[in-house]
């Protein structure tokens, strides 16, 4: 059974609709995470969930119930904010334990839950600090605390790293893994940082302008994108787009006149783009240096070496930003031409809606 | 060095105009009055020094003494009573209602309306014969025929208190709105996420973080409170019998009522003393809190 549940969930703020109608399904256990640009939503939709924001129409479940018109507490989820919303004026302590206050638990209880969330988060010698003593990774566990010891159904997650330095950021990126592996409980994650998306996730929900664009594992979404949105939201440097013309379709190639670029046939079963303006996808990645099934030949004018790979970006003939990605230094400069290829099965093709072809 | 010594002059030459201003304006009447508190001066041209004698004569004949209590209560009950009505204001203009703007808005008149004016009005108001608060009271049956509220000394004591109650509390409220507003919004929906309702959020996390604007409110409004003129001037002038002459009141009368200057000089020295203790626990108050901060 699902844990929660969104049935085409809606919410305006006077004349602006922000969520458009969302369906969604999260099992119990699941880490979920929700990701898209800014203003697309996502944090809007877990307020909704946390029951931060009232629902315009439809409605959301959790463990088959519904929970529209229920105050946070009673739905049984924790949230971490984006801020942390610390209390400055508390210990950490009182911090962690301030929903148990609210219960009005037995100080004992309290002290044992304090004190269990404390060692997982290994926040025991900070107890009597206050939040303004710590650092920010440090007041980031204090939130996640604060949130298991009310031992909930579901954690909501608002953004929670997006105040840290990227190191810091990487390291509670892998302390939340294992608090998850840890606790088992479902996670609802929102984040604007795609890195963070699929490193964490077992279900990725790709929100654009208030709708679901995509669901999906973490490898589906880059290697299967259903639209464009996806294909440039998903991987990092994004995805290259070529603009082109289907010259002809047959039920098993698909044709597509790439301009000065030439000619490319792709193994497509769709015959209804056949004529049609599309666009081909293809991965910095999986760009390789010299000949191959398809070539293009470019000039950058940037190169990046990074030493474990060099990024080099040039401009096509049509005009379209083209990144090519390479393992390890091989010898590219700014200005000098360049011979770069990919292989027909890495391509991907999106018809003139941006929907993708298969 | 020289270049040194250039800036350091060039900093004097910045501070010299403000400096001579408060040499003038400040330093210097303030000694004045310090030397004065210990002659005899009057409208006589010349004077003696007399040593502690004003000193020892306000404090020794009781009556100085009783104004200092007094004024105490007074300033207690006026700067109380305008933190709570303050707090009261600022949480309900807070709060998410319908006309919040207008509401904000209708909170000023006291504090707009030049003083003097107001201040009128409520000794019209306190006015037995043609007052409002007695008319209404007696079309209520709640007394029987006219009260001259200014005309016994319990309730000019209170009738003084309220309107520098009317004329603080906008100020009072419309300082501790900033500060409600500046507690970030997270905090609440956080404790509200975690169940906690409207008055454990004021208690635990309202309250606890307005201590700061409290403290600092409450100390300038003491300051103020303690060195209130006019309102009790315009309304009673002191009296009936004393029974609104604060330390303010008294020292004015003294020097200008009966041309003591002397020991006017020696009651407002008292004064200085004590508004520059309340001067100091606020800066301690300050430094306190903002050292608090930095951890």
């Amino acid at each position: 059974m699902s844990q929660l549940s969104l049935k085409r969930l809606e919410k305006s703020f006077n004349e602006a609709r922000i969520i458009k109608g969302i369906d969604l399904e999260v099992a119990e256990g699941e880490f979920v995470v929700f990701v898209g640009p800014s203003g697309c939503g996502k944090s809007t939709l877990l307020r909704m969930i946390a029951g931060l924001e009232d629902v315009t129409q439809g409605q959301i479940e959790i463990g088959g119930k519904v929970v529209n018109d229920l105050p946070p507490v009673e739905r049984g989820i924790a949230m971490v904010f984006q801020s942390y919303a610390l209390y400055p004026h508390m210990s950490v302590y009182e911090n962690i334990a301030f929903p148990l206050r609210v219960e009005k638990l037995p100080q004992a209880e309290v002290d044992k839950r304090v004190g269990a969330a404390a060692k997982v988060l290994q926040l025991e010698s900070r107890l009597q600090h206050r939040p303004g003593q710590l650092s920010g990774g440090q007041r980031q566990r204090v939130a996640i605390g604060r949130a298991i010891v009310r031992q909930p159904k579901i954690f909501l997650f608002d953004e929670p790293l997006s105040n840290l330095d990227a190191a810091l950021r990487s390291e509670m990126r892998i302390e939340l893994m294992e608090l998850h592996k840890r606790l088992g409980s479902t996670m609802i994650y929102v984040t604007h940082d795609q890195i963070e998306a699929m490193t964490m996730a077992d279900k990725i929900v790709v929100l654009n302008a208030g709708e679901i664009s995509q669901v999906g594992s973490p490898l589906d979404l880059y290697h299967k994108p259903d639209n464009l949105f996806v294909a440039g939201f998903i991987g990092s440097p994004k995805m290259n787009f070529i603009n082109g013309k289907v010259r002809s379709a047959d039920g098993s190639t698909v044709a597509v006149d790439l301009g000065s670029l030439g000619m490319l046939r792709l193994p497509r079963t769709s015959t209804a783009v056949a004529g049609q303006d599309v666009t081909v996808g293809i991965r910095p990645e999986h760009m390789s240096l010299g000949e191959g099934e398809f070539t293009i030949e470019t000039v950058p004018n940037i190169v990046e070496h990074l030493g474990i790979h060099t990024i080099a970006y040039s401009t096509l003939p049509g005009g379209e930003a083209f990144i090519g990605l390479f393992e390890g230094n091989p010898e590219i400069a700014d200005g000098k031409p360049l011979r770069v290829s990919f292989s027909v099965a890495d391509a991907h093709l999106f018809d003139a809606r941006g929907l993708a072809v298969y | 060095m020289t270049s040194t010594r250039s800036a350091t002059l060039f900093a004097f030459a910045l501070l010299a105009p403000a400096l001579i201003y408060i040499l003038t304006i400040v330093a210097y009447p303030l000694l004045d009055t310090f030397i004065l508190s210990f002659t005899n001066a009057s409208l006589r041209q010349d004077y003696d020094f007399v040593g502690w004698a004003n000193y020892l004569r306000i404090f020794g004949a009781g009556n100085f003494t009783d104004v200092i209590i007094r004024t105490f209560v007074w300033t207690f009950f006026s700067v109380s009573i305008k933190m709570i009505i303050g707090m009261c204001g600022a949480v309900l203009l807070n709060a998410a209602i319908p006309g919040q703007t207008l509401f904000r808005v209708l909170t000023m008149p006291p504090w707009i309306v030049p003083m003097a004016i107001g201040i009128f009005m409520w000794g019209w108001m306190y006015n037995g014969q043609f007052g409002m608060i007695s008319g209404l009271l007696q079309n209520f049956g709640i007394v029987n025929g006219p009260v001259a509220w200014l005309a016994y000394g319990n309730t000019a004591f209170w009738a003084t208190i309220i309107t520098d109650v009317w004329i603080g509390v906008p100020m009072v409220t419309i300082y501790f709105l900033a500060a409600m507003q500046s507690i970030p919004k997270d905090l609440y929906e956080a404790a509200w996420t975690d169940g906690a309702g409207r008055g454990y959020r004021f208690r635990r996390i309202t309250l606890p973080l307005m201590v700061p604007a409290i403290i600092t409110m409450s100390l300038l409004s003491l300051i103020a409170t303690f060195n209130s003129f006019d309102i009790i001037w315009i309304l009673t002038q002191g009296g009936p019998s004393g029974s609104t002459t604060t330390m303010i009141i008294d020292t004015y009368k003294t020097a200008m009522g009966s041309r003591k200057y002397g020991e006017g000089a020696a009651r407002a020295v008292v004064i200085c003393i004590f508004v520059s203790l309340f001067c100091l626990a606020y800066f301690r108050a300050v430094r306190k809190l903002s050292q608090g901060e930095a951890k």
